[in-house]
Order: C-alpha cells, then sequence, then structure tokens
C-alpha cells in the first residue's frame, strides 16, 4: 500500500512517458529531448558505424579480420562531437533498439542434406527433407511480405557449416534462420519446441546436441576463438535474443492451438557454429521432434508442416518490425 | 470563436478488442459492441435491413445477408485490407455515435481520445489505427491495453496485470513507471483459440451436429471453466435437423484448460526478470481483466500452476468489460491540456 501522494506521482510520470512515447510516432523526426548521455550515444553511435555492419565493437582485437569488409576505409567519427572519449576498454554492450534496424533480406538455413540426413523417424520422414520443405514454404510466406528470401540450399545437397554462413554473408542478409527437427529421449516420449541463439551453456545434453550439429563444420580451434571473442560485446546477441524470442512464442502459440499440451522447451543458448560465422542475428529453431511418433505424424501432413511454415515466418516479421522502446526521458 | 466560447472537449477512452470494442466518454456514456461490422450484399439485403452499414450484434443477427467483417486480428486491424480499415472505421464511428460524439453533423466537441492495442503491437499496426481515426477524434493516445487496465486500477507498482481477450493476451508488469518492451508480452493464445479447440472437439464428439463458430463463442462465453465442474454443461443443436441436447462439459474444460499452462508459464517468464527482491510482491498482486477473465475457475487454476513458485495471488478486475475504456478515459482526463496540444500539433 502507498500514498496517494506516491500514487499521483507515478501517475504523473508515466502520463509523460505515454505522451513522449505517442509524440516519437506522431513526428518521429522530432530532436530527442533526451538529456545528459546524448553525446555519449551519439559517440558510441559512430564507433559502431565505424566498425562496419558486422557491429564488433570490441576496442581490443587479437587478430584482423580476414574475411569481412575492411574497417580501415570506413569514415572517422564526425569530428564536431563534443562526446566523452572513446574507453580503452570494450565498449558496453548497445540495445539493438537503438539503431532501429530493418529487416530486407532473410536467409532460411534448412539444416543437414545430400549424405547427410539429420535425424530419421521413417524411411520417408528424414529430417533433411523436412527442413528442407519448410525451408521452402517459409519462404513463400516471407516473399509474400516482401521480404527477400535465400536458402542456403534449395536442393538435397551437403552444404558445410561454415559455406551456410558464408552464403549469409555475401548475401548480406539481414537475419539468419536455421530450421532443424529434433531428437530427444524416446523412452520417456520428450516432445516440444525450442529455440536457440549462439552462446554458452553448461547443459550436457544441449553441449551434446550442438557437438553433433557441429560435426564437420570446418573450422579451427583458432577460428572460433576469434570469431566467439567479439559474440558477447556484439548487439547481435541481444537481437537473436529478441528473433528467437518472437520465433518461439509464434510457433508455440500455433502449434499449441492444435496441441494443448505440447511442451514448451524455452528458448536457449547452446554453441552452435552455424551460427556463430554469420554476422547478423541468427537463432536455430527446432520445429518438431521426430522422436516423438505423433509429433512426427503431425510433420508427415503438410498442413501442419504448413502451419510451422506460417508461424515461423509470423516470428520473423514480428521480430523485423519490432516497436521502438515505449520508455520515455528519464 | 474566443477561448472563452470554444466547446469543451470530451475525453473517451476507447478498448478495441478483436470480439468486442468498449468506450467510456468523460459526459457519462459507456457502451459495447461486437467487433463485427457488416454491408448489405444486394439490392434486396439493403432493403431488408434499412441501413448503408450494421455494426456489433445487430451484424451478426443478419450476417445471412451481409458482407460480414470481423477487421482485428489479434487485436490489431488485419493487413493489407481496405474493406477492413473501412470496417474499423464503421465500428468507431458506431461507438463515437453511440456516445453522442459523431462528427458528421458538424455540432459535436472535440473529441481527445486514447486507445488500448496490446502489448506487443507493431509501429506499423499503430500507424493504421492513426490513420483509421482520421478526422473522428482531434486527438489521439495509444497506450497498451494492459496499461491502461493498470491505471484505471490503479495498479501501478509491483503489480501484474494479465488482459486475456479474443485475439490476444496481454502480459504488463508494472513497476511504477511507463512499461518498456522487456515488461510486456503478447500471446495469441486467447478466446479464439480457445473457441477453435472447442468446435474442434464438439465437432470430433457430435460429428452429425449442426454447429458455428457464433454458436460455440456462445456457448463458452456463457459456459466456460476451468478445474472441476460444479454442473453439467449441456447445450441444444440440430442434429439431423432436429434439436438435440449436447453434453459438452469434458470439451469445455479441455479446451478452456489449454490456456492456464502458456499463462501461467508467461507470468513465469515475466515474474524471472522483475529485480530479485520485488519478484514476490508482484507474485502477488496478479491482476486478471478481459472477457477471458471471466472464466470460473481460473484464478484457482493459475495459483496452482504457480504454486512451485511460492504462491501467486490472483485477482479479477471488478469490471474486466469496461476497464480498459476505463483505464483509457483516466489518461485521457490526466493528460494536460499542453500535451493534447503537442500531439495535435
Amino acid at each position: 500500500m502507498f500514498e496517494a501522494r506516491t500514487k499521483s506521482r507515478l501517475k504523473r510520470r508515466m502520463l509523460a512517458q505515454a505522451v513522449a512515447s505517442n509524440l516519437r510516432e506522431v513526428n518521429p523526426h522530432a530532436p530527442s529531448r533526451r538529456r545528459g548521455t546524448l553525446g555519449v550515444w551519439l559517440a558510441v553511435v559512430a564507433v559502431v558505424v565505424a566498425a562496419g555492419t558486422w557491429g564488433f565493437v570490441a576496442a581490443k582485437r587479437s587478430a584482423p579480420r580476414t574475411t569481412t569488409a575492411a574497417t580501415a576505409d570506413l569514415p572517422a567519427p564526425v569530428a564536431s562531437i563534443s562526446a566523452a572519449p572513446l574507453r580503452s576498454g570494450p565498449l558496453p554492450r548497445i540495445s539493438s533498439n537503438t539503431m532501429a534496424l530493418g529487416v530486407r533480406r532473410v536467409v532460411l538455413d534448412p539444416g543437414h542434406g545430400g549424405g547427410d540426413l539429420g535425424t530419421q523417424a521413417s524411411a520417408t520422414l528424414i529430417e533433411k527433407d523436412l527442413a528442407l520443405d519448410l525451408a521452402r514454404r517459409t519462404r513463400e510466406r516471407l516473399v509474400a511480405a516482401g521480404i527477400e528470401v535465400v536458402l542456403t540450399r534449395d536442393a538435397d545437397v551437403a552444404v558445410a557449416l561454415r559455406d551456410r554462413a558464408e552464403i549469409a554473408n555475401r548475401a548480406e542478409a539481414d537475419l539468419f534462420v536455421s530450421i532443424h527437427l529434433n531428437w530427444l529421449d524416446p523412452s520417456v516420449a520428450e516432445r516440444g519446441v525450442e529455440t536457440y541463439l549462439l552462446g554458452a551453456t553448461d547443459d550436457p545434453h544441449l553441449e551434446a546436441l550442438a557437438e553433433s550439429e557441429n560435426s564437420g563444420s570446418g573450422y579451427s580451434f583458432a577460428d572460433v576463438r576469434r570469431l566467439l571473442d567479439g559474440i558477447y560485446l556484439d548487439m547481435r546477441q541481444e537481437s537473436s535474443r529478441r528473433l528467437a524470442a518472437a520465433i518461439h512464442a509464434e510457433l508455440l502459440g500455433a502449434l499449441r492451438q492444435d496441441d494443448p499440451q505440447l511442451r514448451d522447451r524455452g528458448v536457449k543458448s547452446a554453441p552452435f557454429l552455424v551460427l556463430v560465422e554469420t554476422g547478423v542475428p541468427a537463432v536455430l529453431a527446432e520445429v518438431g521432434c521426430l522422436s516423438h511418433s505423433r509429433d512426427a505424424e503431425r510433420l508427415a501432413d503438410p498442413a501442419h508442416r504448413d502451419r510451422i511454415a506460417t508461424a515461423l515466418a509470423a516470428g520473423i516479421r514480428r521480430y523485423a518490425r519490432r516497436p521502438e522502446p515505449s520508455g520515455g526521458p528519464s | 470563436m474566443s477561448e472563452k466560447n470554444a466547446p469543451k472537449p470530451v475525453y473517451v477512452g476507447i478498448d478495441l478488442g478483436t470480439s468486442q470494442s468498449a468506450i467510456v466518454c468523460s459526459n457519462g456514456e459507456r457502451h459495447t459492441a461486437k467487433s463485427y461490422v457488416g454491408w448489405p450484399a444486394d439490392m434486396v439485403a439493403r432493403k431488408l435491413v434499412k441501413k448503408r452499414v450494421l455494426v456489433g450484434q445487430e451484424a451478426i443477427d443478419h450476417r445471412t445477408m451481409l458482407d460480414l467483417h470481423r477487421p482485428l486480428e489479434q487485436g490489431m486491424i488485419k493487413e493489407g485490407s481496405e474493406k477492413d480499415l473501412a470496417a474499423v472505421r464503421e465500428l468507431l464511428r458506431h461507438l463515437l455515435e453511440a456516445c453522442g460524439l459523431d462528427k458528421s453533423n458538424g455540432s459535436a466537441p472535440p473529441v481527445r481520445a486514447v486507445v488500448g492495442v496490446p502489448a506487443e503491437a507493431l509501429k506499423v499496426n499503430r500507424q493504421q489505427l492513426r490513420n483509421a481515426l482520421k478526422g473522428m477524434v482531434d486527438g489521439l493516445m495509444i497506450v497498451t491495453e494492459p496499461f491502461a487496465v493498470a491505471y484505471g486500477s490503479d495498479t501501478l507498482l509491483h503489480a501484474m496485470i494479465v488482459d486475456i481477450g479474443a485475439g490476444t493476451t496481454d502480459f504488463c508488469v508494472m513497476m511504477g513507471r511507463y512499461p518498456t518492451e522487456d515488461d510486456q508480452r503478447t500471446l495469441t493464445m486467447a478466446g479464439d483459440a480457445i473457441d477453435a479447440l472447442l468446435e474442434k472437439a464438439i465437432r470430433e464428439r457430435y460429428p452429425d451436429a449442426s454447429i458455428s463458430s457464433f454458436m460455440v463463442r456462445e456457448w463458452k462465453e456463457q459456459h466456460s471453466f476451468v478445474g472441476k465442474p460444479r454442473d453439467r454443461v449441456q447445450v441444444t443443436a440440430p442434429v439431423a435437423g432436429k434439436p438435440t441436447q449436447l453434453d459438452i462439459t469434458a470439451e469445455m474444460r479441455a479446451a478452456c484448460e489449454a490456456l492456464v499452462a502458456p499463462v501461467a508459464e508467461t507470468v513465469q517468464d515475466l515474474l524471472a526478470r522483475v529485480e530479485p527482491e520485488f519478484q514476490d510482491r508482484v507474485r502477488r498482486n496478479i491482476l486478471l481483466s478481459g472477457c477471458g477473465s471471466l472464466m470460473k475457475g481460473l484464478k484457482e487454476a493459475l495459483e496452482s500452476e504457480l504454486e512451485n513458485l511460492g504462491g501467486a495471488e490472483v485477482s479479477r478486475v471488478k469490471d474486466p468489460i469496461f476497464i480498459g475504456a476505463e483505464g483509457g478515459l483516466a489518461i485521457a482526463q490526466d493528460a494536460a491540456d499542453s500535451d493534447w496540444e503537442k500531439i495535435v500539433g
């Protein structure tokens, strides 16, 4: 219980923030009224722009990148900004909302392919085929919504993990979504939906899963070390988390309409290498479970796969058009 | 006209719902309408209904002769459909007219409106809403629906609002500030999803029964429950043309209970993001609103699901149908004239 005066003060503050949020929508070009930290944010934005589209903003780098756009040619920060000097250590995490980046092109990555079957429920229900089918259905829906789509494979061929990331980077994609089917413990009839972003885990099951998915990656330890160095300073991590949450919510919502008992296995981090080299928000979606007979039956039904594809597209679109931050001036 | 003689503005709060919309005005008027709009399908229908357009229950009752639209999907205007945009305008016009605020007769006072939208409504959807209301109101503020509920029920600090509608279930953690993205969630598991599950289950059990989605929705609105049934749920529907009583107790229970797990999981997820020293307070202050909150046994079921968190206390707002619109009205009235002038521009 708190006093009437406190309540009144809270209401006034919230009202001011609601008004500010609406003013930003009505007049998006009006100058920001944020106080105090504006100069620092401008300096941070300038540094991010100078670092290039990859968003790696670590001040110390162990080795220069060899595969990305050169950072040397990028413009220096604007001289007129009277900002606090750049720190010598790593820069703080930047919210992806600050950049308000759009989504124009998405890479869909059907897992496995060719000699790499993935998991298998029967001779005709094979992960590599289902993943490709789902990617194609999802592509249809995204293209209808005006989003360009590139597939890492549009046929039953093997594509190395490294090459999948290369495809995404060459295509200058804005998002990367890898589509997989799960294999859990058949003895306990486990099934559900889970969505991953790149990160560490201490779950031995997830480690084993990542190890299985990472096998034959073509990466060396040095490669992985170099790539992982920048990951946690990268605003991509936060965007990946949002993308994973958006896709996961849509999948769960859609699939539970037909199957209310479907388990929410959550949004998790795991060290999937296919998500490492892509320099954009990247997630891996396990959209069904081939180890569970009921799930496998459903996956054999094109209407169910349509439902999954619709949900994947809806999740991507939901992420793509996320609202501006609703917080007002501090 | 001098400032002294300028008409005083009227303030309104509008809850634009997928299935039902509500309006509350500072002039004392309050109305609801089902979110359906229909235009006569042909000249014969036009002659029969004697109106250019029908809105709400009237549209549903005459649906066989109308081009019927339910223009909101998951709480927002359906994209890419001119007709649905027109339908939203007719719905809003109907609500404003019911309060005596029709702009077409030229004598209505200025109207300042606050409209609630789902917590995760996209920027493009909010812009569509602004376009739909152009010319109908003189000032418009858009807020999230659960925030409007929180404001209207004075639940501003260490609380969680769970607003269960037809298209969406919206969640908002109130921490004494305007909620950010991280404080809010929208689930598409809501009233419409329950209707779909219920209809499917009834058709599976009674394949020869003739039922429609409107009938199913009505049965749900009258009989929804979770947990042990207090009474059997008996409804009447034609089977091979003959009115027949059907027992749909198990089907109703299963469909309604499908809501519980996703809501509990989302509550848990949001709670986990609250600062640790405040989590207990929020957990003991969960407020249900929206038509879905009227489901019998829902409060107890959620408390049971959240038992493993150390217990939760769930309550329901007094007037779940109007609370969102009332909150919008409170916001509209509390905002200063200078704020409204800035928004109008």
